[in-house]
């Protein structure tokens, strides 16, 4: 009866067992300007047996999942190496690799890749529209960095001279409230504002918010 | 008989060992159904709102050049930068916006008509079960 039981046990853990990982879970924070979160997973087969890993796939289309080899000897490391594009994505991001070996491709291991994508600047709203023909009463955009950001706004340009730009600034270079005019709504104008700021210092970044007659 | 025992007794060990998972596990899946977030919309409650519905298709470019809802606008994280203004093209103040993705377990959907709740279009709504379900409605 015991010796069965015991049996019973061991045969029900499964061979998967064999990948050692150092960790099954990597939480990163992306600076503004970053287009890419790289996540490195290191592991070691320490099994008897050589150990085949056939299928690594995310969760995201957004994230790939990157192997150098498909088999590893016992005692032999390797790594998987995921990259997320960051794309528009903000805030708190969760993404799953999921590893399978040829051994148990029904079970895979589940990496998690976890990232923190921060919103430096606020724009509220992101475009304002008027209608053909509409009386061009001033709309505004409020432009705020986040606090704790060493961002500063220096210049709010936009590509459209059909569009007036009024910038007032509520707390210098932090907090900004922008007023558009259309100079003209009988015909349908798009404009692009380009929000410059000085952050990070070697890549200072650009926000953009659109104003439009349509 | 004896076998049968033996059989209970693993079948025991393995319910304890689960319930203790259910109990404690940080990660445990909730026995209650979640309530149904408000900008979720079914393709039966798009069919009855009046004027019309901007199609918005979260998934990826290529999935998108295969097949898509007709009229719908390709707008996703990848390329928001260049299809947003795009968007604004199509999109009157006022209008309703329903996003989709491949399917209810793709939660792409949700987070693209979040960001452009975010952005200033009040009503923007994900779909239930995407693209999958629209694909299901146009089946005789």
């Amino acid at each position: 009866m015991r010796l069965s039981l015991l049996l019973s046990l061991f045969l029900a853990i499964p061979a998967f067992a064999q990948l050692k990982w150092e960790t099954m879970e990597q939480s990163l924070k992306a600076k503004p300007g970053d287009r890419e979160v790289v996540a490195t997973y290191r592991f070691t087969n320490t099994g008897t047996t050589p150990i085949i890993i056939d299928n690594v796939h995310t969760s995201c289309g957004c994230t790939t999942a990157a192997l150098a080899k498909n088999e590893y000897a016992p005692g032999e490391s390797g790594q998987i190496v995921a990259r997320m594009d960051i794309g528009a994505r903000t805030g708190h991001q969760e993404k799953s690799i999921l590893v399978s070996t040829k051994e148990n491709p029904r079970t895979p291991t589940v990496l998690r890749l976890v990232a923190d994508i921060p919103v430096p600047v606020v724009m509220n709203p992101t475009f304002v529209m008027w209608g053909v023909g509409e009386t061009p009463k001033p709309k505004t955009i409020d432009i705020k960095v986040t606090d704790g950001f060493p961002m500063k706004v220096l210049k709010v340009d936009i590509d459209n001279p059909g569009i007036k730009v009024e910038v007032s600034e509520v707390h210098p270079g932090v907090e900004l409230e922008v007023k558009l005019t259309p100079k003209d709504t009988s015909r349908p104008e798009m404009a692009t504002l380009l929000i410059r700021t000085d952050y990070p210092s070697d890549n200072p970044q650009t926000y953009y918010a659109y104003a439009k007659v349509k | 008989m004896r076998a049968l025992r033996q059989a209970g007794v693993i079948l025991l060990i393995a319910l304890g060992l689960a319930g203790v998972t259910a109990a404690v596990h940080p990660k445990r899946p909730s026995f209650l159904a979640p309530p149904r977030d408000p900008n979720e919309v079914s393709l039966a409650q798009t069919k009855q709102w009046p004027g019309t519905v901007l199609w918005v298709d979260a998934r990826s470019e290529s999935d998108f050049a295969s097949e898509h809802v007709p009229d719908a606008i390709c707008l996703n994280f990848d390329n928001w930068t260049d299809q947003f203004p795009k968007f604004l093209d199509h999109y009157s103040p006022g209008q309703r916006v329903v996003v989709y993705c491949s399917a209810t377990s793709c939660q792409l959907s949700r987070e693209i008509a979040e960001k452009l709740r975010t952005s200033g279009v009040e009503d923007a709504y994900f779909l239930e079960g995407g693209w999958e379900a629209w694909k299901q409605q146009k089946r005789p």
